[in-house]
């Protein structure tokens, strides 16, 4: 039956073609592009999308103002004017229309005749509640129609199409897939005059975008208050300058599924012709319509699984593919034979948000995708949230996630301004797939159909290979032990508090206290770190804003902003420096990274800088020599951080993001949490110690004496072309734990040490030590590297490290050394890996 | 003999040879040359460079053989009575920066130095390389793999580059220059990286890139911090953190859409775009990618000029065309299809006596002490007789790119960019 359907839709898309004129085209890029800010959310609740506002500003920086777009899903039926049923069942066909003469023209030709219409709802941008149209392309008019297809077109499209032995369902969707083609080819074609064109005609799902950046949709839509209960957001980054409509902004709709692209694949052209081996022809002209044809080719037309469909674009490789059980192996090798030519290649990473299709009655739900591509080589970040209103997240960077937490905490909808999980995906592994789906479904007690009767919601979060995410101690809030916890934890931070009133010294120890329990992952069995985060981040809050102005004279702590920040210039130094950095740009000349190469020129020597959205490159610019000067920051630190130090301290009392101590050559960097893709990227020396994970590609081309612990592990390609001498005389070296701390604070070991299939690869210097009391690590990942033997000599150069990150994490020695429940030497516990010998020339 | 004399027996004998070759005064050898880079215009350059005018005994110092490119380009010359007269000096200087804000740098010539790195040169062509460029009021590329004491004296004339192997870059190196080079790709080999190979990287070469003595060195490709154009954005926006005046240089290769390559630098705010065609490249690139990858930067200079005159942001950028760039009369057409001005490497190498004989890659391959970290071969430059034979192939293109410049009747350099109408096309 899937076969023939397939065979059956393929003919009929090809009549499709011949009628448009369409069938020999060649289809060439018009756009280029590359990087994007992305965001999604799916939630239990429906969430209004001011909460998208804040993540897409702090993120403006990934787009250039020449595209920006929203899709949502799981709309309002009452925000609409619709009845529950009407926005279950019916299409919601939303036209632009760029050309206002045509939009008569449009629903004479491609509406009337075709469906009955329910309702129409008309977005007038400038119209809503705080619209606005101060964009330098004025947003086109849409026309979102709630529609039915009437019967009697549907049965003679059927008979011409050949496409009679379809479902109804099927049936329906290729109808309104068909209609929309035939709009867009005759109102909007890539090359002719652009007068209007379709945004979505799902169900239950609506795109909006325009020429501008993705918070200006919403503004301008006046979408606001709108709600839904998944929205995906992007800023478009297209190279070209002069773009007069928005027909190349994201997302793209397929027929059930809004996607957005964060990347640009170099295979364009070979996707273009499977596609059209498919008689599937991209009308926009740009990498990501053709990945949401791609996506909505394998899923509607093939009929395939989500997994199956992340398998074919995202193919399980080399090593990877080895760790498969036999029965996925068999399987992934006859979709890759089948779709490995029509798989994007190179930097990619897609969010959609989809309500997929379901035969009448049934409920699947909406869901929120993240797909990332085999080689991970765009960053993204993805998060899962307890609590009354569960969540899901995806983003390019983690402080895009944080903005829409923080924005749901101030209105009291969530618990905590953090997430309860954060993870990067591993494209195309055995672990984990790469890609994730967020399900928000009714409540199976609740009531029955979309739109969920009673309106109860639940969130399942599951990986490629439909295996559940769920929070470590399960997030339980409200349990009485939890409750116990946090009580004794509200207590403990009011007595720090009270001590910081005083004396100097008993300020610097409540600011060290307080932030001791927002670092550390011990002390609060049951409760929730994010809310315990919560508590201590709000605590110094308070303190930093106690003390006195830069400019009211000396005292041991002073604080500045960016309203206030030439007072530096004038200020005698001395103390520390409390710097809020909340409207710092987060780059240029006012950047705050700017602002910290001043404070240290003034004589500062320590600087606490709180309230960070995402600002880059802190700690960079201070040059060489910058010993003696220490950044402590608190909130989300952006990209590049301590990239370029040269002897002082950076410590990040949370996760940070990519690009980490990029050439870092002197000093010290400490992370108390995860740290991005990217990190210590040509590193040459440093101490460096971080509590988490790495994402992928960390030490690459590191050469000189860095010396790192890494407690957690890294996605892959740790420490390739690692060149750091010899570290038993003065080389470098990395420690990779492989641990993580459970909700109770214990040590307890990851999986696998490393799951990666590349490490130390064409490593020339430099070793790594992995914690592997099992033997976990095999030769099958070395290319280039060797375990040696592990000495004493080896012991007595990283012990010293590891009290270090004793006294950093409470991570103890001890603990290490001790495998289920028995104490082991150090090397039964650790492992090394060093450069094979070289053959020589 | 001593090591010394050893060193002063094989320098005479260089010296001799290229004096005697350049004149003419022997037989072409016949092994010199490819169709390119044909033996006259070695011959000629050598000549050049020892006596700082173009030939006058009738040698080629113009075009090669290739059959296509700038050898099949001519200038339609104004008719005698019509040219400005010979005692008109017209302006060579161009502009570096042409946003409105940042520091202005003007060089006096329409060239800079490319990127040669310590390690796949030797010091002293390097210094000599300063040298030159201090005299001539121009800059040179420090190439990737680090700022040796050496060349600090000349760090007003220097480019710090930052390519992917990041050897060799410090906030120091970076703050050190005036003008940051990214290297994101070679259009001698794009797409694969850098490459330098175990018998080059001698303890000081390893020292000075912080790595392992007598381990191959590989700079990966592309960036692993950089996979789009924002990214690429943010990355400049690093450096800019870090030294906020430089002048930022983007070095690319010719793809198929290196005008959106181009304009996409642009908008990430670079001062100058470095388009590197396919037929630069020393012997150490491998031969499989020379010529074979990139496009040849002839067209690449036309695409990109005229892409970024309809983006209306042409009179703010810097057009810089290299790879395969030989004479002055190359670098005055390249200028005619859009360029500012040219990046020259292997002209500098031909200048103190590279015959072309592609043996780049070697440690001791070089039998002339240019791509060579040899401890014995590196003395065959001696700096100041280095610089000089550079700065008289300089004075000679200068003499040449004037006498064209008045020949079309143009009084500076700069009112000669974009103009294609000067050229014409001869069939063969």
């Amino acid at each position: 039956m899937a076969a023939d359907a397939y065979e059956r839709l393929r003919e009929a898309r090809g009549r499709l073609l011949r009628e448009s004129d369409l069938a020999l085209r060649q289809s060439g890029k018009t756009e280029a592009e590359g990087g994007c800010g992305v965001v999604g959310l799916a939630s239990t609740t429906p969430i209004e999308g001011r909460h998208l506002l804040a993540s897409l500003c702090q993120m403006k920086n990934r787009g250039n103002g020449k595209g920006g777009g929203v899709a949502m899903v799981g709309l309002s039926a009452r925000e609409f004017g619709v009845s529950e049923r009407v926005l279950a069942d019916d299409y919601l066909l939303a036209v632009a229309i760029l050309e206002p003469r045509v939009a008569t023209e449009v629903e004479k030709n491609h509406v009337e005749g075709l469906f009955d219409v329910d309702h129409v709802k008309t977005f007038r941008p400038g119209r809503g509640a705080t619209g606005r149209t101060d964009l330098p392309v004025p947003p086109p008019d849409v026309h979102a129609y709630f529609v039915r297809p009437r019967a009697t077109a549907v049965a003679a499209f059927a008979e011409r199409a050949g496409l009679t032995s379809l479902s109804p369902a099927a049936l329906a969707d290729e109808f309104v897939y068909q209609n929309s083609f035939r709009l867009n080819r005759a109102y909007y074609a890539s090359l002719g005059e652009k007068r209007a064109f379709v945004l979505s005609q799902g169900r239950n799902l609506l795109i909006l975008k325009l020429v501008g950046y993705g918070d200006q949709v919403l503004t301008a839509y006046g979408l606001e208050d709108m709600t839904a209960h998944v929205w995906i957001g992007h800023h478009r980054y297209p190279t070209k300058g002069r773009v007069w409509h928005p027909g190349g902004a994201h997302p793209f709709a397929g027929l059930h599924e809004a996607l957005v692209h964060n990347g640009d694949f170099a295979n364009y052209h070979s996707i273009t012709k499977y596609l059209q081996q498919q008689h599937l022809v991209p009308l926009f002209l740009t990498d990501t319509e053709v990945s949401v044809l791609l996506f909505e080719y394998l899923r509607r037309t093939c009929g395939y699984s989500l997994e199956r469909v992340f398998e074919s674009l995202a193919p399980t490789t080399e090593r990877d593919f080895e760790q498969l059980p036999a029965e996925r192996r068999a399987l992934y090798k006859r979709l890759q034979l089948a779709h490995l030519h029509g798989s994007p290649d190179g930097p990619w990473f897609f969010i959609l948000a989809a309500n997929p299709r379901r035969e009448a009655g049934e409920a699947t739900g909406f869901e929120l995708i993240g797909i990332t591509d085999t080689s991970m080589l765009r960053p993204q970040v993805f998060a899962l949230q307890a609590g009354s209103c569960e969540l899901g997240l995806i983003a390019s960077e983690k402080q895009g996630i944080d903005a829409v937490l923080r924005s749901l905490h101030r209105d009291g909808r969530i618990d905590a301004p953090e997430a309860d999980l954060y993870w990067n995906a591993r494209g195309g592994s055995s672990t984990d797939g790469g890609a994730f789906v967020f399900t928000v479904r009714p409540v199976a007690e609740g009531g029955k159909g979309a739109g969920g009767g009673n309106g109860r919601y639940e969130l399942v979060c599951t990986n490629k290979f439909g295996e559940r995410v769920s929070i470590p101690g399960g997030g339980a809030a409200g349990t009485p032990e939890a409750r116990v916890a946090e009580t004794a934890l509200a207590e403990r931070v009011r007595s720090c508090e009270a001590r910081g009133k005083g004396s100097a010294e008993g300020v610097a120890k409540s600011i060290a206290e307080l932030t001791r329990i927002l670092d550390s992952r011990r002390g609060t069995p049951g409760g929730r770190r994010s809310v315990v985060r919560l508590r201590a981040e709000e605590a110094l809050e308070r303190t930093f804003r106690s003390f006195p102005r830069l400019d009211a004279g000396l005292a041991p702590y002073r604080r500045i902003d960016y309203a206030s920040r030439a007072a530096v210039g004038a200020a005698s130094p001395g103390g520390t420096l409390v710097v809020d950095a909340r409207d710092f740009p987060p780059e240029g000349d006012d950047s705050l990274a700017r602002f910290f190469v001043e404070a240290r020129a003034r004589g500062f020597r320590e600087v606490l800088c709180h309230g960070l959205l995402g600002q880059r490159f802190l700690g960079c610019g201070l040059g060489a020599g910058s010993q003696g000067f220490t950044l402590h920051l608190y909130g989300n630190s952006g990209d590049y951080l301590a990239s370029g130090l040269d002897g002082a301290t950076v410590v990040v009392h949370g996760s940070a993001q990519d690009q980490l101590g990029n050439i870092l050559k002197c000093g010290r960097l400490v992370v108390h949490g995860d740290v991005g893709q990217c990190f210590l990227y040509g590193a040459k020396g440093g101490e460096v110690y971080i509590l988490g994970n790495a994402a992928g590609r960390p030490l690459i081309n590191a050469v000189g004496a860095p010396r790192v612990v890494l407690n957690g592990t890294a996605l892959d390609y740790l420490a390739e072309s690692f060149m750091a001498g010899d570290p038993l005389s003065g080389g470098g070296f990395a420690v990779v734990n492989g641990i993580e701390l459970d909700p109770d604070g214990e040590v307890r070991p990851l999986p696998t040490p490393y799951p990666g299939g590349n490490l130390f690869s064409l490593a020339s210097g430099g070793a790594l030590y992995f914690r592997d009391p099992r033997k976990q690590l095999s030769e099958d990942q070395l290319n280039g590297g060797a375990f040696a033997a592990f000495t004493a000599a080896d012991w007595d150069l990283i012990r010293p490290y590891l009290d270090e990150n004793e006294r950093l994490f409470e991570i103890r020695v001890e603990e290490l050394l001790t495998v289920d429940g028995r104490r082991l030497s150090p090397a039964e516990v650790y492992r090394k890996i060093a450069p094979a010998r070289r053959k020589r020339h | 003999m001593s090591e010394g004399d050893v060193v002063a027996k094989h320098v005479e004998n260089l010296h001799r040879g290229l004096s005697a070759l350049g004149r003419g005064e022997h037989p072409i050898p016949e092994a010199l040359g490819n169709y390119r880079w044909t033996a006259e215009l070695i011959l000629a350059t050598w000549q050049q460079a020892e006596t700082g005018k173009p030939p006058t005994n009738g040698m080629e110092y113009k075009v090669g053989r290739s059959g296509g490119g700038f050898d099949r380009l001519a200038f339609k010359f104004l008719p005698p009575e019509r040219r400005l007269p010979a005692d008109l000096e017209p302006d060579l200087s161009i502009p570096l920066n042409r946003r409105p804000e940042g520091e202005r740098i003007d060089i006096a010539l329409p060239t800079y130095g490319g990127g040669m790195s310590f390690g796949s040169v030797s010091l002293n062509f390097m210094v000599a390389r300063c040298m030159a460029a201090r005299q001539l009021g121009t800059f040179t590329s420090t190439g990737e793999g680090g700022f040796p004491d050496a060349l600090l004296p000349y760090k007003d004339q220097l480019i710090t580059q930052i390519a992917t192997g990041m050897f060799g870059v410090r906030e120091e190196t970076i703050q050190a220059a005036r003008i940051v080079e990214f290297k994101y790709a070679q259009g001698a080999k794009p797409g694969l990286g850098g490459h330098l190979l175990s018998d080059k990287v001698t303890a000081e070469v390893a020292r000075m890139r912080e790595s392992v003595p007598w381990a191959s060195l590989y700079s990966p490709f592309p960036f692993h911090s950089v996979y789009s154009v924002e990214d690429h954005k943010k990355h400049l926006d690093w450096v800019r953190t870090i030294h906020p005046k430089a002048l930022l240089s983007v070095k690319v290769s010719t793809p198929t859409d290196v005008d959106m390559v181009a304009v996409g630098s642009y908008y990430a705010g670079a001062h100058i775009l470095h388009l590197d065609g396919g037929y630069g490249g020393t012997g150490a690139a491998p031969e499989v990618a020379k010529k074979n990858i990139a496009m040849p930067i002839e067209p690449a200079i036309g695409k990109v000029h005229r892409y970024l005159v309809s983006e209306g942001v042409r009179e703010q950028v810097t057009l810089i065309a290299s790879g395969g760039i030989r004479t002055a009369w190359d670098v005055a057409k390249a200028i005619a299809l859009g360029a500012d001005g040219c990046v020259i490497g292997t002209a500098e190498m031909l200048a103190v006596g590279c015959t072309h004989c592609a043996n780049c890659e070697r440690g001791r391959g070089c039998q002339v002490g240019i791509t060579t970290t040899d401890p014995l071969l590196s003395q065959f430059i001696d700096p100041d007789w280095g610089a000089r034979r550079i700065r008289n192939l300089y004075e000679s293109w200068k003499l040449q790119w004037r006498d064209i410049l008045r020949s079309l009747g143009l009084r500076s350099i700069r009112e000669l960019v974009g103009r294609r109408d000067l050229l014409l096309y001869r069939d063969r």
